[in-house]
């Protein structure tokens, strides 16, 4: 199950940044002032590593200390040592330092990208045994609770916004890449996905990167990215319907524990070939206007802004919690519909949608009578909603714009308190100082405790 | 990448855990880079040196006036504060490798980046 969750980070998480990795050298989004503060609160001479540097924009925020920029994303780390910054490539899950080495770490943004809950937890734990005793550890993970949008699950692909990219496009060019898809006039015909994301965007101005995001290199403010969903689009069209039904996607309504998936895995087998047995959970919520989750309402331009991602509600009648799909594409801008879907080697995740938005990650690992609610619900699926037809009508009538290659980038999103329960049950080694919501993201402060073997 | 990068540096292989420390350097290309002294920085950092590492990657280097150890009364040292800001910041390896003392696992360092990564089969558990 660890490989399959590889897998889908591999595919979800490092190939999109680093595919993404050139649009981001010039776009560095401002430093979250909590974050900032922290790392400036570090006694002078402190031997701090950022796990999840990206292109170092912190790595330079206090000169008394020695920062250390790591990345699983070579292009990324490319940019900040561009940028003069130390830095390296290497994995969270296995950090090269030896034991006990570093004063301070800061995980922002990270976490979340791990796809089940051991690997974040291992995650949490290297970071721990890295850290001198008494050393200190801050972790940043997007909330699921957020003011203007509603996750629907906790573990969600979000689309790549194209037009974080199109301002960037105009004066370069990769040599050697994908051809960049060119930016679409809304009346342009839809063209074949771009090495960023496939989606057209409408392009509104207000959303530049003077806003700030709690990422570097998140998409913008959701307002703003619409499909454009041409009708042309045999790209699309040829592109779902050579999927193949057996080839979609699913997901996991919450987060893939070892071995509940290993148990989904083994009784859903006699129903891998059948169209109704799994779930898309993508993720992707109706695209709000101007939804920013920080409190006072102000401009774009003045507020920092969590992952304000365009994301588009996944609709399929064969989920149950979501029987009002139609009604909720009319939140869309552009009306955009369709399943996201992988290509059949990323196919690796097999099971049911769970019921309700309930499915809680910060649950105990594993529950065998969840298991089995999900597996009675496949049969139910199975036996009444699958319609596959249904689905590929859909995307018929709208061309699926959000397909394998558009980039979907995978979260799971955290409910307030799992981050803290996650330490505190799982990291003995951790002593939790501080937990907060800063902008849309779960926060964590804790300290490596003494005399831990 | 900088010898008090390379200081906190540790292999890990599966299995190697401690032994693991510290890489072995060989480099092809360095660069001295100048960075602005200072030295309740670099006392700071004394403490925190493992220096038997320290010297063996200095000496790959072929770096001289290394000191071999924290003297006595370091803090308010100037040459050797010096020194020491000299060996641990301005010392830039571009192009080599990093070994692991146990396994022999290489690391490559290009245009100043170690890459730790190891392949998924190296990394199953």
């Amino acid at each position: 199950m660890d490989h399959e969750a590889a897998q889908l980070e591999k595919q979800h998480v490092h190939d999109v940044y680093e595919s993404t990795a050139p649009y981001f050298s010039d776009l560095q989004s401002k430093a979250w002032p909590r974050v900032r503060q922290f790392l400036q609160e570090q006694k002078p001479g402190s031997l701090i590593a950022d796990i999840g540097c990206g292109t170092g924009k912190y790595l330079k925020v206090n000169s008394q200390v020695y920062t250390l920029g790591c990345d699983y994303c070579g292009p990324l780390v490319e940019i900040a040592r561009s940028r003069g910054c130390e830095v390296m490539v290497c994995d969270n899950l296995q950090l090269p330092f030896r034991d006990q080495g570093l004063d301070a770490i800061i995980s922002i943004g990270v976490i979340h990208h791990f796809s089940t809950k051991q690997r974040r937890i291992r995650a949490i734990k290297e970071m721990a045994r890295v850290l001198v005793p008494g050393g200190q550890l801050m972790i940043y993970v997007w909330a699921m609770e957020q003011k203007n949008r509603h996750f629907e699950k906790q573990d969600v692909l979000v689309p790549w916004n194209r037009a974080l990219c199109s301002r960037l496009f105009a004066d370069s060019s990769q040599p050697g890449r994908k051809q960049p898809c060119v930016h679409p006039e809304r009346s342009q015909p839809y063209h074949p996905p771009c090495s960023v994301c496939s989606c057209s965007v409408c392009f509104q101005e207000q959303c530049h990167s003077q806003r700030s995001h709690s990422l570097d290199y998140e998409p913008l403010m959701a307002g703003m990215c619409c499909a454009d969903v041409s009708k042309g689009g045999e790209e699309e069209n040829g592109f779902s319907n050579t999927l193949g039904r057996s080839f979609r996607s699913w997901f996991f309504s919450r987060s893939l524990d070892e071995s509940t998936l290993r148990k989904q895995i083994e009784r859903a087998r006699p129903l891998k070939n059948t169209e109704g047995w799994a779930q898309s959970t993508i993720s992707i919520q109706p695209s709000t206007h101007a939804s920013l989750d920080a409190g006072p309402q102000e401009p774009f331009s003045t507020r920092e802004q969590n992952l304000d991602e365009d994301v588009f509600v996944e609709t399929s009648q064969k989920q149950l919690e979501w029987p009002r799909a139609p009604a909720t594409m009319k939140h869309l801008c552009g009306d955009q519909q369709g399943e996201v879907r992988r290509n059949g080697d990323g196919n690796f995740l097999e099971g049911a949608n769970t019921s309700e938005n309930g499915m809680n990650a910060g649950d105990v690992d594993e529950s065998p009578p969840s298991a089995s609610r999900i597996l009675r619900r496949i049969s139910a699926l199975d036996s009444t909603d699958s319609n596959p037809e249904e689905t590929i009508s859909v995307e018929d009538q709208q061309p699926n714009v959000l397909d394998s290659r558009a980039f979907m980038r995978y979260y799971h999103v955290f409910r307030e308190g799992e981050l803290y329960g996650l330490l505190k049950e799982h990291v003995a080694e951790l002593h939790v100082l501080s937990s907060g919501n800063d902008h849309g993201n779960w926060c964590i402060i804790a300290e490596k405790k003494d005399n831990c073997d | 990448m900088k010898l008090l990068t390379h200081n906190l540096l540790s292999s890990h292989v599966r299995g190697v855990g401690p032994r693991g420390f510290p890489l072995r350097l060989q480099a092809t290309e360095v660069r001295i880079s100048p960075v602005e002294f200072n030295p309740d920085f670099v006392a700071r950092m004394i403490p925190k040196v493992e220096w038997a590492a320290l010297l063996e990657a200095a000496d790959t280097l072929h770096l001289v006036e290394v000191p071999k150890g924290p003297i006595e009364g370091y803090e308010h040292d100037e040459k050797f504060l010096r020194q020491m800001h000299h060996v641990l910041l301005e010392v830039d390896v571009l192009e080599g490798t990093l070994q692991c003392p146990e396994s022999g696992r290489l690391f490559p360092i290009s245009r100043g980046i170690p890459n730790m990564l190891l392949s998924d089969e190296e990394t199953e558990t």
